[in-house]
């Protein structure tokens, strides 16, 4: 499957000048090189010299640097695997990366047909409104959601619970006037008890994290499958209707398979973000409350940069490493199922 | 002075004639009001028509209100500096009351300014250094053969899809060779890591939009007797041109927007306008100065934003023709 990606994805430059084409050789070869130099020494180094790290007994810099550092063999692996934290890790990783990316996905769909629908009027401005997010920094993002969800009994979204409880108490209160013989309250159960310190609780703190990461992410979503919606025809829905069937029935039979493969694609790529989340945890409270948040990739910095534990860290990035190969693997391979590669 | 004078009323009659061209829509709203009106009275069209459509328009307006209030909030919340904001009730301040002392505060008191100049240095090493390989390479891969060729495609389309995390993976192996070589602390150091990063993904980008200009153009300069270089410089650069721009945003994005590499790398006195607003945000569990905050992050976000608004068409189409849309 990949070759014949590949060839397809260099049809079109198979095209070549009628220049002599052996000097053609050295000449493209040479155009090429310094960037191909330059990624290959700040990244595919780096990740080997990982690598060999994480095959040493090193603990802080200094021993790496000192030459301190022997080589242990696999022990760092087996540490890793007989390590609580890491489970925990991985586990509320791929929980953080299956409901973040549930939710991008139902509020992208339902976003992209709203969006399409012909009873909206001004669509066009408020696609360019809804793909904002894309536009700003991830910093800026994850530092002002850091924001709204701050535990202060006056944080914004602690003072939006707090008209919610005075929306439920002010409609009992109502109520309790209209049904004058008995004396009614409100139900403790519908009341929030405010103020919530939303990051210091191990779930509040995690829905936090979701909330953000699909607001981070949603715009690439939209884009997409708005782009997928507008390529089908609107005869087919006519068609349907025609048929008689129900809006239901129409979403199942013309909507989806339409978005389908488009849906895929983007799911695997921003799932691969999602995986390597660490902004989110970081700025928020540090992958807390007492580690239980920590993504992957903030369990492997925190080791490395305030644990001093670089060898094992090293491990943890390797074994990080390796998960995102397979997502960037998938993504090829699925992409080019999914889009046959545009323009190529 | 007269120079200046000159420069404003240029980029005033640039606005006032993009706005002419673009903003049509309040307009075509009259014009779209007055013939529904008139539908409704002729009896062409039904109110039950009329309110579906209304109500379509209301409930996206709602979504989309609510989807942005974040935006909203850190907006007017830079505007309410000492209002008692996030100390009373109310989410936000009284507008009567909004005020630009923040953001005077944070260009005349806060390091915004050092940590503006250093982020310029790295953007600018980080955009020279990517462009100066990325359009060479994207040339050469999508105009010539040599051996390798399709092993640097296929790594560049590995590391497309996904990059920017893996820069903290190897965040680590790097911090201790910059350290073991003393150039942890280095913002040109930094640019040049960015650039790096960014090559793969904005290579394959332009490569994909050089390889949508036709042959033709270039074979016809070649019979018209243009050599190699004449080609590249009169054939190739000028028609990629969009693409190029694309790359310029994407590697300024990249330079410009980057949090923990440079706050893990930097000292204190080399921090970017990132760092700098990471540190701002964090200064308290309870006392986060939410005005100052606000109104840095604004200044900060703010280029990016319009970089993105006005290169918008460009990106759109630069994401088309990376492949990245289904």
């Amino acid at each position: 499957m990949s070759t014949s990606f590949l060839e397809r994805v260099s049809a079109v430059s198979q095209r070549r000048l009628p220049i002599d084409a052996r000097n053609d050789n050295l000449f493209g070869l040479l155009l090429a090189a310094p960037g191909v130099a330059l990624f290959l020494s700040f990244m595919l180094f780096p990740i080997a010299f990982l690598v060999y790290l994480s095959l040493t007994d090193a603990t802080h810099a200094g021993t790496v640097i000192g030459g301190d550092a022997t080589i242990v063999g696999l022990e760092n692996y087996i540490e890793l695997v007989t390590d609580a934290q890491f489970w925990t890790s991985l586990t509320v990783t791929w929980l953080f990366l299956a409901a973040s990316l549930a939710i991008k996905i139902v509020l992208g769909l339902g976003l992209a047909m709203l969006l399409t629908h012909a009873r909206v009027i001004g669509k066009r401005y408020m696609r360019a409104v809804v793909i904002i997010p894309m536009g700003l920094p991830a910093i800026f993002i994850v530092t002002v959601w850091r924001g709204l969800f701050s535990g202060a009994r006056f944080g914004p979204f602690n003072e939006i619970l707090a008209s919610y409880n005075d929306i439920i108490t002010g409609v009992v209160g109502l109520f309790d006037q209209a049904v004058f013989f008995a004396a009614v309250s409100a139900p403790e159960l519908l009341l929030v008890d405010l103020p919530i310190s939303w990051l210091s609780g191990r779930w509040s703190a995690f829905l936090a994290y979701v909330m953000t990461e699909v607001w981070l992410a949603y715009p690439f979503m939209v884009i997409i499958i708005v782009s997928a919606l507008q390529d089908v025809p609107m005869e087919l829905h006519d068609a349907a209707k025609v048929d008689g069937a129900g809006y239901l029935y129409r979403f199942v039979h013309v909507t989806l398979p339409a978005v389908k493969r488009p849906v895929m694609f983007a799911s695997i790529l921003t799932a691969a973000t999602s995986f390597q989340q660490f902004l989110i945890p970081w700025i928020f409270n540090g992958g807390g409350p007492s580690r239980q948040n920590e993504l992957l990739i903030v369990y492997g910095y925190r080791e490395a940069i305030e644990l001093n534990q670089y060898a094992f860290a090293s491990a943890i990035m390797v074994t990080a490493i390796a998960f995102i190969g397979l997502f960037m693997w998938l993504a090829v391979r699925k992409g080019d199922l999914a889009a046959g590669v545009n323009g190529a | 002075m007269n120079a200046i004078i000159a420069i404003l009323s240029s980029v005033i009659s640039i606005v006032a004639s993009w706005t002419r061209k673009k903003a049509t829509w309040p307009l075509r709203v009259i014009h779209t009001v007055r013939l529904t009106v008139q539908q409704v009275r002729a009896g062409n069209r039904s109110v039950l028509d009329l309110a579906k459509t209304a109500l379509g328009t209301g409930s996206a307006l709602a979504v989309l209100a609510v989807l942005m209030f974040p935006l909203y909030w850190i907006f007017a919340a830079s505007l309410s500096a000492g209002t008692g904001l996030m100390s009373t009730d109310g989410l936000f301040a009284d507008p009567t009351t909004y005020n630009l002392d923040a953001y005077r505060w944070v260009l005349f008191e806060s390091p915004f300014v050092d940590a503006l100049r250093n982020s310029l240095v790295v953007v600018f090493v980080t955009v020279s250094v990517s462009m100066s390989v990325v359009i060479p390479g994207a040339y050469a891969l999508s105009r010539h053969e040599f051996r390798g060729r399709k092993k640097i495609l296929y790594g560049y389309v590995l590391f497309t899809q996904v990059g920017a995390g893996l820069s903290i993976a190897t965040l680590i192996a790097l911090y201790v060779l910059f350290n073991s070589v003393g150039l942890s602390n280095n913002l040109l150091v930094l640019g040049l890591f960015y650039a790096a990063g960014a090559v793969p993904f904005n290579t394959w980008l332009l490569k994909t939009f050089m390889d949508n200009i036709p042959v033709s153009y270039e074979e016809a300069a070649v019979i018209d007797g243009a050599g190699r270089w004449q080609v590249i410089r009169e054939v190739i650069l000028p028609l990629s041109k969009p693409g190029i721009a694309v790359v310029l945003v994407f590697t300024f994005l990249a330079g410009w927007n980057e949090f923990i590499v440079a706050r893990t790398l930097l000292r204190p006195e080399n921090y970017t306008l990132s760092v700098e607003l990471y540190a701002l945000a964090t200064a308290g569990q309870y006392d986060t100065p939410w005005t100052q905050f606000s109104a840095f992050a604004m200044l900060f976000a703010m280029p990016v934003a319009l970089i993105y608004f006005f290169a918008q068409s460009y990106v759109e189409s630069g994401l088309s023709f990376g492949g990245m849309e289904g």
